[in-house]
Order: C-alpha cells, then structure tokens, then sequence
C-alpha cells in the first residue's frame, strides 16, 4: 500500500478501467434512440456504482486505519521509541541531533522549524520517499519510524520555503543492529 | 459571414433554452462572458508558456537560475488559478443569462478588480522578485529572504484583489438566481429534496442555475477563508499580532483549494449548459441532481486538508474527517455528473465537432485526475507522495484536461451559437492534438511522483530529469492543439459578438 510504484499500477488499472468504459460509450454515441429507453438502466447503473464505490471506500478507509503515519499509531505498530532525535529546520538546511542510526528500532524525530514551513522526508539509499513529517514553526511534530536495513539515507525538504528549497538535504546514516 | 439576427441552431434544434434569449436582453451580459473566457483562456496559454519553461529547466534542457524559476512558478501557478477561474465563471454567466437577470455593469466591476489584482500579482513576482509560490504559506512571504517584505505585500494584495472580484461576482450571482427563482429553498430546490422528489410544487432550477447557486455560496465561502488568511497577515506585517501557522495553513488551503476546485465544479457547470445541445436531449433536474449538488455545497468545503496529513499537529479526528470528505465529494460528481453525461451521449446520434470534443475531453480528465486525487487522499498513500509530483499530476489533470477542456469546449459552444458558423472539420484533429498531449504530459508527472521525485524543485537531479524531457515533446503538441483551437475561435469570433447584438440590459 506505502510502495510507489504499486501505487502507480493501481491508478493506470483503474484509469484503463475507466478509459475503457469511456471510449465505448464514446464508439457508440451513434444511432440515436430515445433518452426515455436509457433512464431505467442509468438509475440501476447509479445505485449500483453507488453501493459498489461506497463499499470500495469503506474498505480502504478501514484499511488505512491501522496504516496510519501519525506518532500514537506508528508508536502501536512499531513498538515505544528508543531513541529521540531533534531535528531543527533552517532556511536552507538541518540541524539533526544525531546523523548515525541503528537500523530495526524505533526511532522518534521531534521535527521543527525556525522560520518557515518545511518539511522532514527521509529517502531511501535507491531515492525511494519513505516516510515524511512537516516542519512548523511553534510546533513539534513527531514522527516515528523504524529503519529496515543499514545504508545511507537522505533528508530532503519537501514543503516550499524559498530559493534554497531544493538545496536543503542531510544524510542520515543507518547501521546495521549489533 | 452569418446574420445576427439567425437563432441559435443548436439549442433550437434541441428544444432547449437558447443561449440569447428571445428578447436579447442578456446580450450584453453575453459580451462581458465573452471577454472572461477568452482573457482567461488567453492568460492561461501565457501561464503555459511559463510552465513550459520549468519543464525545460527541470529537463536539465533550458536552465534558468533558481531565484527566476521560483518567480516563474510563482506566477503560473497563482495565473493559472486566476485564469481558468475567470473562464469558467464567465462561461457560467452566459449559461444562466438567458433566464436569470445578471447585471453586466457588476460582472464588468468584478473583471476590473480581478484585473487589478492579477496586476498586483504580475508586479510581485516579476518586478518585486516575489517567488514564495502561489499558495503564500505562512511565513514564507514574509521571510523570502531574497525579496522584500513590499513584494509580499503586493502578492497579498493581489490575492485579496482576486478574493474580492470573486465575492462580487459570487454574491451578484447568489442574489440574481434567489431573485429569479423566489428564494434559497426554491434555487436549490429543498423541498423537493427532501420530500425525495414527491412535492414538485415549486418550479425546479436548470440544472446551470443550481450549479451557480452551488458554487456561488462556495465561492463566498472561499473569498471569506481568504480574508481570515490575509487580514490577520496584513496586522502580522504592521506589527500587531503574530499567526499561528497551523491556522494559517488551514486558511489559506480551505481559501486555495476551494478556489481550484470551484473551477473544475463551474466548467461541470459549462457541461450541463452545452452537451444538451449537441445530443439533443434535456439534462433534467432529477432528484440525483439535486441531491449531488446540493451536498457539493458542504463537501467542497471540507475536502482542502487532505494537504494536510504531514502536518502532525492537526487533531487525528480532522485528519480522518478529511480522508471521509474525499472519498465523500467523488461520489456524488460521478455518480450524478459523469455518468448523466455519458448517458447523454450514448446512442445520442451526436455529431462529433470540436466543442463536444473537447467536453468529452474534459470528462475523462476530470474522473482520471479524481482517481489520482482520490489515492492521494489517502493517508497511509499520501505519505509517500505528498509533495512529490503527484500533487502536480492530479491538479494538472484536473485543470488541462478537465476544467480548461470544458471552458474551451464552452467558448465553440457559444461562438457556434452565436455566430452560427461551425467549428472547421480539421478543428477536431487539434482536440486529439490536446487530448494526445495533454495526456502524455500529465502521465509523466504521476511517473515522477511514483518515483518519488519532489515538487517545486528548480534544479532535478540527472536521474530525474528523463521524466521532464519526455514530457517537453507532449507540450509541444498540446501547444500546436492548443493554437490551432485558438485560430479556429479567432476566425469566427468577431461573428459571434456582433451575433450578441440587442438592447442592452438594465442593471
């Protein structure tokens, strides 16, 4: 559900789904009949997309739930921190408390700002975007996250905050577990 | 060259209210339409020449300094937004015209303050080196550090210009349609909303009229969250007081966001009012669709922070409550909207010309930029492409493919009507130009996104920039589209504002 890539697949299969449907009723926009012979089955087709997309909804929703990125969910999924790291953001830069992590425990970045909105994402080694947190000036925002294998990993800032945007990295270095 | 006295063919032949009424008293309501659509059409072709350029500059292909890509991105967001808004809500005005008395003197009032706002913009980014992006985070503008605290406030002086020519328009419109239709509960039509349809007493809206209704009171809603953004903004930089960002956030998003998708609302608006004519079937106002619009009042206020799920600080509740609303507001538009559309045109005998073309475009756009908003909206999905392209990639399916395919679908519609010269044959052939295009360039930007490379970066690494490079041919042909579209307009337009023709109307 968290990959990318699957996320992706997910769009063009339901996007095919719906092109395809489309460009049927697109090819058979000829031969006119009255609307009148139509109306029946566009309430039948109404009510059942209806039910079905609601229920589709329902399911993701539920199933979401549990997936949830905030610090009270990830703290039930992954287990209390063991470790805290502040990690301050600066018009174009970060001050982490500690770059050199272990990988396979829970880790809680308390994430902040200085001056304006940013916002604390953690890319793996491959450059795939893992988790992410806002930095906000006056508040702390926890994020909890548990590394799965040693590797160098890097911050980038993902909220817009001026000219530097795109410039404000940091490593992060992920250990293996003794 | 065509009489203006000819009536309109289309709607005629459909047995539809015509786009000039019989006594041409909206004409000049017709004209200031006009002049909306294709200002905001006109300035959106500006704004995507600036979107090209990024794209160049992202392909690695054209490199622009950052200080000038951030002033550029600033600019096409916050003109596109302006621009397509200004389309669509003028092709609104013509829908409604011919049955609701709209005064052109107020619509031409809040062109002018719409104008002045888009200037203040204009002169913030381009002269006052402004690039805090369109959507002015608190206390980015304020805190640019390469531009000054003057630019700033231009920037927001621009929005608050733009905020208020909308409630103009908004309230002119609100109070027009209860004019006409005898009060709020007979234009939305509650009575037969909640009686499920039995007590058919009061006379219903069109299906336009409603729509207007809908979105003039999110409009106003919109304008006013803009206001609790900017006012305390205003005091924050005389000294005053300080803001908290939290706050600010959720204003300025339940003001930008509302702004983006009323436009996409209002041009499903332009659909109700143009595909009628060429299936030649009515689009009743059926229980569906009153039911659908009028809980688009409450939905499309409570979608906007699904853009905040990073935000921790933001209570758990409203973060659910905004997944529920997301999933919520798609509902009632596919449902109802999507799928009335398509029954409309099945087996309708539609001669397939440019403008209903262009709407059917605009349909598949709409619902395949709902598909990659929907999964956006998604909590546990957003955490992996909040803020990469994907954002990008859904609001530019939206917009190009949706609301800027119905707005151009909308101008053929009234230039054919008024000028009753059709569209040219090989105008079709620049619709799948677009189509083709548009299509190729959106699709690169939700591969980017899967890929998890940021937004609003202006320097991409070498590995990212493939996805920028593949995407400048599909503009090239969506620009070819776009221009032979307007030259087809061009060559008719002059025909149809003199079709406009009639005693003006007493405002």
């Amino acid at each position: 559900m968290q990959n990318p890539h699957v996320i992706f697949g997910v769009l063009i299969a339901m996007g095919a789904v719906w092109t395809l449907g489309w460009a049927i009723i697109m090819a058979r926009s000829g031969r006119s009949i009255p609307v009148e012979q139509l109306e029946r089955s566009e309430n039948r087709i109404r009510v059942g997309l209806l039910g079905g997309l609601a229920a589709i909804a329902i399911v993701v929703f539920v199933l979401s739930l549990p997936r949830l990125p905030f610090a009270g969910s990830r703290r039930a999924e992954l287990g209390p921190p063991q470790v805290t790291i502040t990690a301050t953001a600066v018009q174009w830069g970060w001050i982490i408390s500690r770059d050199r992590l272990t990988a396979g425990i829970p880790i809680e970045f308390d994430v902040t700002s200085r001056d304006v909105n940013h916002d604390f994402a953690i890319y793996d080694p491959d450059g795939r975007l893992l988790t992410q947190v806002q930095a906000m000036p006056g508040y702390i925002n926890r994020l909890v996250y548990r590394f799965s294998a040693p590797g160098t990993y890097t911050v980038r800032c993902l909220e817009y905050c001026g000219v530097g945007h795109h410039m404000m990295t940091a490593r992060l270095t992920v250990a293996r577990q003794e | 060259m065509t009489s203006p006295h000819r009536r309109a063919p289309l709607a005629d032949a459909a047995g539809l209210t015509p786009l000039l009424a019989p006594d041409r008293s909206n004409s000049s309501v017709l004209r200031v339409a006009l002049v909306y659509l294709v200002v905001g059409l006109g300035s959106f072709l500006l704004m995507g020449l600036l979107g090209l350029l990024m794209r160049l500059d992202q392909g690695g292909i054209l490199v622009i300094a950052p200080v000038w890509f951030y002033r550029v991105m600033t600019l096409h967001g916050a003109g596109m937004v302006a621009s397509i808004l200004l389309a669509v809500t003028g092709g609104l005005a013509a829908a409604v015209s011919a049955t609701t008395r709209l005064s052109a003197r107020v619509l031409w009032i809040a062109l002018v303050i719409y104008f002045i706002g888009t200037s203040f913009v204009i002169l913030a980014t381009l002269v006052g080196g402004f690039g805090g992006g369109w959507t002015v985070l608190y206390p980015l503008p304020t805190h640019g550090l390469v531009w000054t605290l003057d630019a700033a406030l231009a920037m927001y002086a621009g929005y608050l210009f733009i905020a208020l020519g909308l409630l103009l328009y908004c309230v002119h419109m609100l109070h027009a349609l209860a004019r006409a239709h005898g009060g709020f509960v007979r234009l939305f039509a509650l009575r037969f909303l909640f009686s499920l349809g039995r007590d058919t007493r009061d006379p219903l809206p069109r299906p336009p009229e409603l729509i207007a209704g809908v979105i003039s009171i999110d409009g106003i809603a919109a304008a006013t969250a803009g206001m609790l953004y900017l006012v305390p903004i205003f005091l924050h930089a005389a000294g005053v007081m300080s803001v908290d960002a939290l706050y600010a956030k959720n204003t300025v998003l339940l003001f930008g966001h509302t702004m983006a998708n009323l436009s996409i609302y209002v041009g499903a608006g332009l659909v109700y009012a143009a595909l009628p004519a060429f299936t030649g079937r009515p689009w009743r106002t059926t229980w569906a669709v009153v039911c659908a619009w009028d809980l688009i009042i409450i939905l499309m206020l409570t979608n906007y922070s699904h853009h905040l799920y990073a935000d921790f600080a933001q209570p758990v509740g409203l973060q659910l409550l905004a997944e529920i609303a997301s999933y919520a507001v798609a509902l009632p538009s596919f449902i109802v909207t999507i799928i009335g559309a398509l029954t409309l045109i099945y087996r309708s005998g539609i001669r397939w010309t440019a403008a209903p073309m262009l709407l059917a475009l605009g349909i598949w756009g709409w619902v395949f930029g709902g598909l990659g908003a929907v999964l956006d909206a998604t909590i546990p999905v957003n955490q992996v492409l909040h803020n990469t392209m994907w954002v990008p990639a859904h609001f530019h399916t939206y917009y190009l493919l949706g609301a800027v395919a119905f707005a151009w679908g909308y101008l053929f519609y009234m230039v054919h009507e008024l000028s009753d010269r059709r569209a040219a044959r090989a105008s079709s052939i620049a619709v799948w130009l677009y189509g083709i295009g548009g299509a190729g360039f959106i699709l690169m930007f939700f591969v980017a996104g899967a890929n998890s490379v940021p937004r609003r970066y202006a320097v991409h690494l070498t590995q990212w920039q493939m996805y920028a490079r593949v995407a400048v041919p599909f503009v090239v042909v969506l620009a070819f589209g776009l221009a032979w579209l307007s030259w087809d307009l061009a060559r008719r337009f002059l025909s149809a504002w003199r079709g406009t023709e009639g005693p003006a109307l007493q405002s």
